[in-house]
């Protein structure tokens, strides 16, 4: 017998009687709290900024005024040919994009509660992109937000994604006797558009 | 070693268990204050319970439907019984695509397994990427903690670790510093490495696809950028479907550092293009557990470590005290289920104050499973004689009123009349640091009696 | 109302007091209350160090001893609890379960059967409560901090009419003392550091009495207060509400 069907056989046995899956009732969940005010304090807490911008030109204009030293830079909003550095058609390997000071991207979900925001592979270049960026700047549209991961996953029903993240903050670790050091081998800082 | 010989030991550093007492109670802290703020969080842990279950109970048929569901993402799936299959699955991985260098996740699975040192035997370099796991990799310790592995370890410590390892300068500790000098050589790391081995936290049947979370983003850097992405995963990671994910991400984050979420989910599900993708699903005695109805929810577990947070014996004896890849009160209930003879000291490292089990986001019972391996291991294992001729005859006089009433008189006169130095000598390890009770004269029974007859 | 009153195998020969304290107490509010003469033990002892099986002759006494009674009270939550819990390694005969149903922790039955809450005491102390855990996370006698209900505390409440008391807040409200029973001994460093640790948090509160409503768990603190001449009186809760001065 295969080490597959063996393991498989080995549950069969000795399972208990089937129970019953409990449904997801979200409305136990519901606080008052506003959606907005909530995702900005939520991103703030896991190590975030976020600002307001109107337009995509408004958040260049903010990035580049941030960052003025950034040399290598990629944006995925539209109309931003003239920010990018970067040439993915001539890139052959991930491991050339080591040198990315500022990467913006577009997310197409914030969810209040905890400041995370899905960002997919469909929108990115490169799945490495926004873990080894510099700065990462993502855009999100006000009506994007939803309170809870209930209803986050409520919308990537049907989708299909082959990688996707849920990111809240930089990237940070508290390894060393529990202080906080933001920038462990991720994003060294996260910005967020609001618009 | 025992566990209360171990923690004997750890506590001749009574300043040390101070730090490491307060370093977890502040971790158990933050994570009251992240689960008071979510509406409804007795819900969220029954619905994490309920989920759980369902899934113990029809796993054969999640595991199938998910490697229908990986296979058709184009990412291999290979099965293993036991930990030795599983390292030969993963170096037989590594030598088809001629790998020789490393980078490794946070997976306690390939600890349990030690994957480590197997691979290592053949040449090959693996380096743990978690800066936690970098720094015991280093010292040559396992981790003492699942989530905070070098929670053990003071700031000072890592300085000299460092400066031996990495060539760092003299810092007084400084976690900024260190943790940038950390990043500057993983990075080297992740960048030359041929293959990344992830663990799993969540595998959904429904699609096929796994979630792995980090807050340093370690396992992205190492899977985005090496040709081979190995996932281990134990077949108790499995979950029916992703919308289960909004349960389970958020109790994790919160229940292992009161963390609203962890800074990276991670939901892989093909390879990206030119690159390939393994999943090895490991039983290692899980199956086993299954079938012990008293002990399988302790399959359950999602690996916060809030029980050991919470664990005031933890967090007074550390995590090697336990001697088992996971230890405190969850790892506790597990090893003996693997290990019985060797793990026979941890059920009884407890005092069965039940905070594991009321802290866990899955609600395990842990404390009642506490109990019951106690009375297995009593059964199965040898025990000392003196233990087993006192509790029989505890068992005996507690059986018969006038035997207790003789004992008990003959307990009070001797704790009044004999001299302190007798009564504190060795054998009595009470009286070590703590007085016995004066035995009154009377006892309640006498005083009862007396009453009645001058009634 | 039949009430039996459980004086546990410790508080009956080492803290005959407590038992005083309750009897007297219930007697006070009015509660007729029958001590069964020829009772031991609980069984917890030999349970919980993993001789479920020595204990049944203690379970077998108990029974035998309290199935005549509509409620059964006792001054430790854990005893309760264990009957409650653990009772299960004798067959569940009619007069088992009716022992299981109906025996009370002490706060629990004065509180929620008899429903008074201001037991006409004075105390004038500042008091530390422990909240024991097999008592609080067993029996529920009062949230714990690790789940997110609303809060509450029998013996708080209770505590809460004495006239005078001042009750104290801890640090850590509802931390394990480290008895643990056979723990106590089999993991002697880490129970006295445990120990330690709880005497210092009602210390550096202000606390001039620790109180609880398990007289084992006070005998592991008294122990260590004695040994190290700490500035600490050290009652069961059933000697607070029975004080009038």
């Amino acid at each position: 017998m295969s080490s597959r069907d063996a393991i498989l056989s080995k549950i069969k046995d000795n399972k208990p009687d089937l129970l019953e899956l409990p449904t997801i009732n979200v409305d136990v969940f519901s606080d008052s709290r506003n959606v907005e005010d909530e995702f900005i304090l939520k991103v703030e807490v896991a190590g975030g900024q976020v600002l307001k911008a109107a337009s995509n030109d408004a958040v260049l204009d903010q990035i580049n005024t941030m960052f003025p030293d950034s040399k290598v830079k990629y944006s995925t909003l539209e109309n931003t040919a003239d920010f990018n550095t970067v040439d993915f058609d001539a890139i052959k390997s991930p491991k050339e994009l080591e040198d990315l000071d500022v990467l913006i991207l577009e997310s197409e979900i914030g969810v209040a509660e905890n400041g995370a925001v899905w960002l997919k592979d469909a929108t990115l270049p490169m799945r490495v992109l926004p873990f080894i960026t510099k700065h990462l700047v993502i855009v999100l549209n006000k009506e994007n937000l939803v309170p809870f991961m209930h209803q986050a996953y409520g919308k990537l029903i049907g989708e299909d994604h082959d990688f996707g993240v849920f990111l809240a903050g930089p990237s940070k670790t508290a390894d060393i006797e529990q202080s906080l050091v933001i920038g462990a081998h991720g994003a060294l800082s996260l910005t967020l558009f609001l618009k | 070693m025992s566990h209360s010989k171990a923690a004997t030991i750890f506590n001749k550093d009574e300043k040390k268990v101070n730090w490491h007492d307060k370093a977890l109670w502040f971790v158990r802290h933050k994570r009251d204050k992240s689960a008071h703020s979510v509406e409804g969080w007795e819900e969220l842990r029954n619905l994490g319970q309920g989920i759980k279950a369902h899934m113990l109970s029809n796993l054969d048929n999640y595991l199938i439907q998910f490697e229908e569901n990986a296979l058709k993402n184009g990412v291999q799936v290979h099965w293993a019984q036991d930990g030795d299959e599983h390292n030969r699955i993963v170096h037989s991985i590594l030598q088809e695509h001629n790998a020789k260098k490393v980078v490794k996740s946070k997976s306690m699975l390939t600890e349990e397994c030690h994957l480590n040192p197997f691979l290592e035997a053949d040449g090959i370099e693996v380096i743990d990427t978690d800066l936690g796991e970098r720094i015991v990799q280093l010292a040559k310790e396992p981790p003492s903690h699942i989530v905070l592995p070098a929670i053990h370890k003071t700031k000072e410590d890592v300085d000299e670790l460092f400066q031996e390892h990495l060539g760092t300068k003299p810092c007084d500790g400084d976690p900024q510093y260190l943790t940038g000098e950390a990043r500057k050589h993983l990075r080297e790391k992740f960048v030359s490495a041929d293959a990344a081995i992830t663990g799993v936290n969540f595998a959904i049947a429904d699609t096929g696809g796994f979630v792995v979370c980090t807050n340093e983003g370690n396992a992205d850097m190492g899977a985005h950028l090496a040709p081979v992405h190995i996932a281990c995963m134990g077949v108790e990671k499995i979950i029916p479907k992703q919308e289960h994910l909004g349960v389970f991400l958020r109790l994790l984050g919160r229940s292992a550092t009161g963390q609203h979420i962890t800074t990276y989910s991670s939901h892989f599900k093909k390879p990206r293009n030119g690159a390939k993708m393994h999943i090895v699903i490991v039983d290692n005695g899980r199956t086993k557990q299954l079938s012990r109805p008293d002990f399988r929810a302790s399959l359950q577990c999602i690996r916060c470590g809030a029980c050991m947070n919470t664990c005031p014996i933890y967090r007074r004896s550390g995590g090697h005290s336990y001697d088992a890849t996971i230890p405190g009160p969850i790892g506790s209930i597990l090893s003996p289920g693997k290990d019985l003879k060797k793990h026979s000291s941890l059920p009884f490292a407890s005092t069965l104050c039940g905070s594991c089990s009321d802290v866990c986001p899955v609600k395990i019972d842990i404390h009642a499973q506490l109990y019951k391996w106690r009375q297995i291991i009593t059964k199965e294992t040898e025990q000392p004689f003196v233990k087993k001729a006192s509790m029989k005859m505890m068992g005996d006089m507690f059986a018969k009123p006038t035997k207790f009433e003789k004992v008990g008189k003959m307990a009070r006169w001797s704790l009044r009349n004999l001299p302190k130095g007798v009564i504190n000598s060795k054998p009595n390890v009470w009286g070590k640091e703590r007085d016995l009770p004066t035995g009154p004269k009377e006892s309640f029974d006498d005083w009862y009696k007396k009453r009645k007859k001058d009634e | 109302m039949k009430v039996g009153l459980f004086i546990p195998c410790y508080i009956n020969q080492l803290y005959p007091q407590v038992g005083k304290a309750t009897l007297e107490l219930l007697e006070k509010l009015k509660v007729e209350v029958v001590y069964p003469s020829g009772q031991t033990c609980c069984g917890q002892p030999m349970a919980n160090s993993g001789y479920e099986s020595e204990s049944v002759g203690a379970c077998n006494n108990f029974v035998k001893n309290f199935n005549e009674f509509d409620y059964i009270v006792t001054p430790s939550g854990s005893c309760a609890y264990h009957v409650k819990k653990h009772f299960d390694v004798i067959p569940q005969t009619e007069e088992v379960t009716k022992v299981r149903n109906n025996v009370y922790e002490l706060c629990d039955f004065i509180l929620n059967v008899l429903k008074i809450k201001d037991v006409g005491a004075r105390f004038p102390h500042k008091v530390g409560i422990h909240k024991s855990c097999h008592g609080l996370r067993g029996l529920r006698l009062g949230s714990c901090s690790e789940k997110m209900t609303p809060e509450y505390s029998y013996i708080g409440e209770l505590l809460a009419g004495v006239s005078g008391t001042e009750i104290i807040k801890l640090n850590r409200e509802d931390e394990c003392c480290g008895f643990g029973g056979t723990f106590a001994v089999a993991e002697e460093a880490i129970s006295v550091k445990m120990g330690k640790d709880r005497v210092q948090d009602h210390l550096d509160n202000g606390a001039e009495v620790i109180t609880a409503t398990d007289t084992s768990c006070l005998m592991h603190l008294e122990g260590l207060v004695n040994r190290n001449n700490q500035p600490l009186k050290i009652l069961h809760i059933a000697e607070i509400l029975n004080s009038v001065n």
